[in-house]
């Protein structure tokens, strides 16, 4: 009989056909690895004030104003210097006063590549008050 | 006897025991479903400044990309400046994402800050340039 067949199956152990479901994982599996990027982008936080919340500089407090000028050279309180130098001008600044005032001012035309130099500089110098502004 | 009866399970049916694979595919799956991030890539190839102090930048973030032709790109496309605006825009307004932006280190400096402005505008707090990885 059909129907005894049924229970006498039952004693034995019941296997579940999975084959369907690894195809299902495996499908999901390969959408994912094709998917996933391994690329860690490195680089750094800028830091732009902007008019509204600007805080009103005390007029004699130092800061370290840096200017980059169109042809890519920096100046530091008006005299053209290297990016060695701008480093341990910038380090005595920060050892002295932690909070010191760090501005870029960068002309719109100077490459971006400088531009970054300078802040990493600045920043790994220890500014923790860096900002920049861009002059035409 | 035992040897015979090797040779009479051949006439059954064989079945592998599939359930140790199982798990390791779960496994797998479960590690890439974890780590994969959607992150529009820019598309294009930017030769990016090396500095001399980085970070390690979030993976989930909008990638904007700034070519040494001073051209805007976004999602494979050229947006321009304005283009920048709204796609922060959007971004931001299922909560706050970071901002990066991927410029040549022979772009304008120009450039980059107006892009940083219009991101800072439509209102992302956090703007980072990418760096090459030394």
């Amino acid at each position: 009989m059909a129907r005894s067949s049924r229970f006498q199956r039952d004693e034995g152990t019941p296997e579940i056909n999975l084959s369907p479901m690894i195809d299902c994982i495996f499908i999901l599996l390969i959408f994912f690895i094709v998917t996933t990027v391994f690329v860690e982008e490195v680089g750094l936080e800028v830091n732009k004030p902007q008019a509204s919340n600007t805080t009103n500089l005390d007029e004699d407090k130092e800061t370290v104003a840096i200017e980059i000028t169109k042809s890519d050279k920096i100046m530091l309180d008006g005299k053209e210097l290297e990016l060695g130098t701008l480093a341990q001008r910038v380090k005595s600044a920060t050892t002295r006063d932690k909070e010191i005032p760090v501005t870029i001012t960068v002309h719109k035309n100077a490459s971006h590549g400088l531009f970054s130099k300078v802040w990493a500089q600045a920043h790994a110098n220890g500014a923790v008050n860096l900002s920049y502004t861009t002059t035409q | 006897m035992d040897r015979p009866s090797l040779t009479a399970s051949q006439d059954e049916e064989t079945e592998i025991n599939l359930s140790p694979m199982i798990d390791c595919i779960f496994i797998l799956l479960i590690f890439f479903i974890v780590t994969t991030v959607f992150v529009e890539e820019t598309g294009v190839e930017v030769l990016k400044p090396r500095i001399i102090a980085f970070d390690k930048l979030d993976k989930n973030s909008v990638q904007f990309a700034i070519t040494s032709e001073n051209k805007v790109v976004y999602g494979g496309k050229e947006i321009g400046i304005g283009g920048v605006a709204p796609r922060v825009k959007a971004a931001i307004s299922k909560g706050q994402v970071p901002i990066n932006i991927q410029a040549d280190e022979r772009a304008d400096a120009g450039v980059f800050d107006r892009v940083v402005t219009e991101a800072k505008l439509a209102g992302a707090q956090i703007i980072a340039f990418s760096s090459e990885e030394q």
